[in-house]
């Protein structure tokens, strides 16, 4: 776990991805910051609207993934440099702005999936986290079992919500709402081992023209670790990922259940001789 | 129309520092990890279920091993246990966003999800729970002498109070481990400490209520008393050294909530009033006769079950405020 990354160890750009998954490329350095993935998604899936409200932050009035909103387009001026310099030449690829549609990552282990508690979150045929609207009962565990945030309850409904990767399009041989909109080509669609190629490709594309910044998040390296496995709907980034509001090495939660139950049963036998001494006769 | 359970933004955006500062080290200080809507019925499960819990290893073991003497206490055990489980599923039922579909949770059995081990943990546990009052209720006479009440007599009581016993530990501790399981930063990082900590502090909420259970009834015999307080003062001592343990394993950043504004207060308040205090409050009556040691007793009894309330709703609130911390929960997933 503690050595790797830096070292090169072969881990970036991998993915356990199952063969045939299905996920999203978000190329970030394409991202015009249109919004247009956040309207299909709310148009495609009947989901109302958020609260209207001023969030001075940059143009992003969202503020994050929610029960109703499942594409959330993220965005960060680059006003200054950490030491206040003003940037004073354009990056390659776009102005001095960073965006991201932030979105579910249909982890190939999944938090969210592996909490669940009714069995109301399932892994489809095409390998993507999906929550069975039917079956979900407001428990709320998957919520804070995702390492990114994604899931939510509703207050409409009571249950849990979040990006189906539009499950019903694909059934229908559809890409998705939010890939279909994209004006640039920012959100591709694909199987996954299609996209990671392409990404390494448009990686290396980056740093040959400079942006050496540029890396996959959501393979085993960066997003995809600690037990994840791989991101099902990864991101190219050029900032750190926290700037994004991404963890940089997530883990799998339920890594956790086994030690900690374990520690748990030592107390129970310790607790349990030390009242059997006290209490007896 | 609000669709969500929380607008993030609108709880963030302090005085000073400018939005392109803010969005140096992290998303504009906003949470990276969506927290629990937990509220005060799950802390109140937290809770009981402990006390339910507890209170069924210390009825068992007093009925094993404490010969005559501690029938009193096997007796009020087993009613404790049995009264503190009954509001338990109710609780979480009234937590679920669709109570009707409580059920839905009996659907399957998942190993890895420690919520899916409670749900099914909790049912074992009350039949247990009910099995034992009823069999002391007939023992007792309360439900009349023949009939059922014949057949609950002739139930090997001891063997069953020993199967119940590990589900009942399981209820007592299996809160942490689901507290655990988690992206909470402050819940994770303490994976191995929570569920010893519920689990001692459970102990010793059980025993300080059959305590004064027992002391207010007159019901058990001083001897009783002072192994009940024995048990008390080394589930206590457990108690100090997690909670010890888990501010000095939390660190800086991730125990930021258990240090700062009304949560920091309430956890030197558990610490203090609801460990250190009773502790020495206990020593000091062992010293004393009469009523001013049972006034000692008594206080140090209330403070001790207050704390075992308040531990559970820091724990449980301190680790929304770490939720909400993008710091902290980047300082988990830090790059290693
Ligand atoms: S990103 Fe979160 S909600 Fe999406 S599959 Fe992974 S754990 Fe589940
Ligand atoms: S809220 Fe619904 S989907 Fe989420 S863990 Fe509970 S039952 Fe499963």
């Amino acid at each position: 776990m503690s050595v790797r990354a830096s070292q090169g160890d072969g881990r970036a750009g991998t993915t356990g991805a199952r063969p045939g998954a299905l996920g999203f490329l978000t190329d970030t350095t394409l991202c015009i910051g249109c919004k247009a993935c956040e309207v299909a998604c709310k148009q495609w899936n009947q989901l109302p609207m958020d609260d209207f409200g001023f969030t001075g932050y940059s143009y992003d009035n969202t503020g994050d993934l929610g029960a109703t909103t499942w594409r959330h387009v993220a965005f960060i001026e680059r006003v200054s440099d950490r030491e206040g310099r003003r940037p004073t030449r354009l990056k390659a690829f776009q102005s001095n702005w960073l965006m991201l549609s932030d979105v579910c990552k249909h982890c190939v282990y999944a938090g969210c999936l592996e909490a669940c508690p009714t069995g109301a979150i399932i892994r489809t045929e095409f390998d993507t986290v999906v929550i069975q609207q039917d079956i979900c009962n407001g428990c709320g565990y998957c919520v804070p079992a995702c390492p990114f945030g994604v899931p939510a309850l509703s207050l409409t409904d009571g249950k849990a919500h979040k990006c189906t990767l539009c499950y019903d399009r694909l059934k229908d041989g559809l890409e998705p709402a939010c890939a279909k909109a994209c004006p640039t080509d920012s959100i591709q669609f694909g199987p996954v081992e299609q996209l990671m190629e392409r990404a390494k490709r448009r990686v290396a594309d980056l740093h040959a023209q400079g942006v050496t910044e540029a890396y996959i998040y959501g393979d085993r390296e960066v997003g995809g670790t600690g037990g994840i496995e791989g991101l099902n709907a990864f991101f190219i980034l050029t900032a750190p990922p926290e700037v994004y509001n991404l963890p940089a090495q997530p883990e799998l939660p339920q890594r956790k259940v086994l030690p900690a139950f374990l520690s748990t049963a030592a107390a129970a036998l310790g607790l349990g001789l030390a009242a059997l001494l006290s209490l007896r006769r | 129309m609000s669709m969500g359970y929380q607008r993030r933004w609108e709880t963030r955006r302090q005085a000073g520092g400018s939005a392109a500062d803010e969005a140096r080290d992290s998303y504009y200080g906003l949470p990276a990890i969506h927290k629990p809507h937990w509220k005060w019925s799950i802390v109140l499960y937290f809770f009981l279920g402990g006390i339910s819990g507890a209170s069924y290893v210390v009825a068992t073991l007093a009925r094993l091993f404490g010969g005559p003497e501690l029938r009193p206490v096997a007796r009020a055990g087993r009613y404790l246990s049995f009264l503190t489980v009954i509001p338990a599923p109710l609780l979480l039922i009234y937590d679920l966003g669709r109570p009707e579909r409580f059920h839905h949770m009996l659907r399957i059995l998942k190993l890895r999800s420690p919520m899916s081990l409670g749900a099914w943990g909790l049912l074992a546990f009350s039949l247990f729970s009910g099995l034992s009052a009823l069999t002391q209720a007939a023992h007792d006479g309360l439900i009349g002498r023949r009939g059922p009440a014949r057949l609950l007599r002739a139930t090997p009581d001891r063997l069953v109070g020993l199967l119940g016993s590990g589900p009942a530990f399981f209820l007592s501790g299996y809160t942490g481990v689901l507290l655990a399981a988690t992206a909470v930063p402050l819940w994770t990082k303490n994976f191995l400490l929570l569920g010893p900590l519920f689990l001692s502090s459970a102990l010793s909420n059980a025993v300080t209520a059959l305590y004064l259970l027992l002391a207010a009834t007159r019901q058990a015999g001083s001897h009783a008393l002072e192994r009940l307080e024995r048990l008390d003062r080394l589930a206590l001592l457990a108690e100090l050294a997690l909670l010890l343990g888990l501010r000095a394993n939390s660190g800086p950043v991730i125990g930021r909530p258990l240090d700062a504004g009304r949560l920091g207060q309430a956890f030197r308040g558990v610490l203090g009033a609801g460990v250190v205090a009773p502790l020495l409050l206990q020593a000091l009556a062992r010293r004393r006769h009469g009523a001013i040691a049972q006034a000692l007793r008594l206080l140090a009894g209330l403070l001790v079950l207050t704390g075992g309330f308040l531990l559970r709703c820091v724990i449980v609130f301190a680790g929304h405020r770490s939720a909400d911390d993008p710091h902290a929960t980047f300082e988990l997933a830090r790059k290693r």
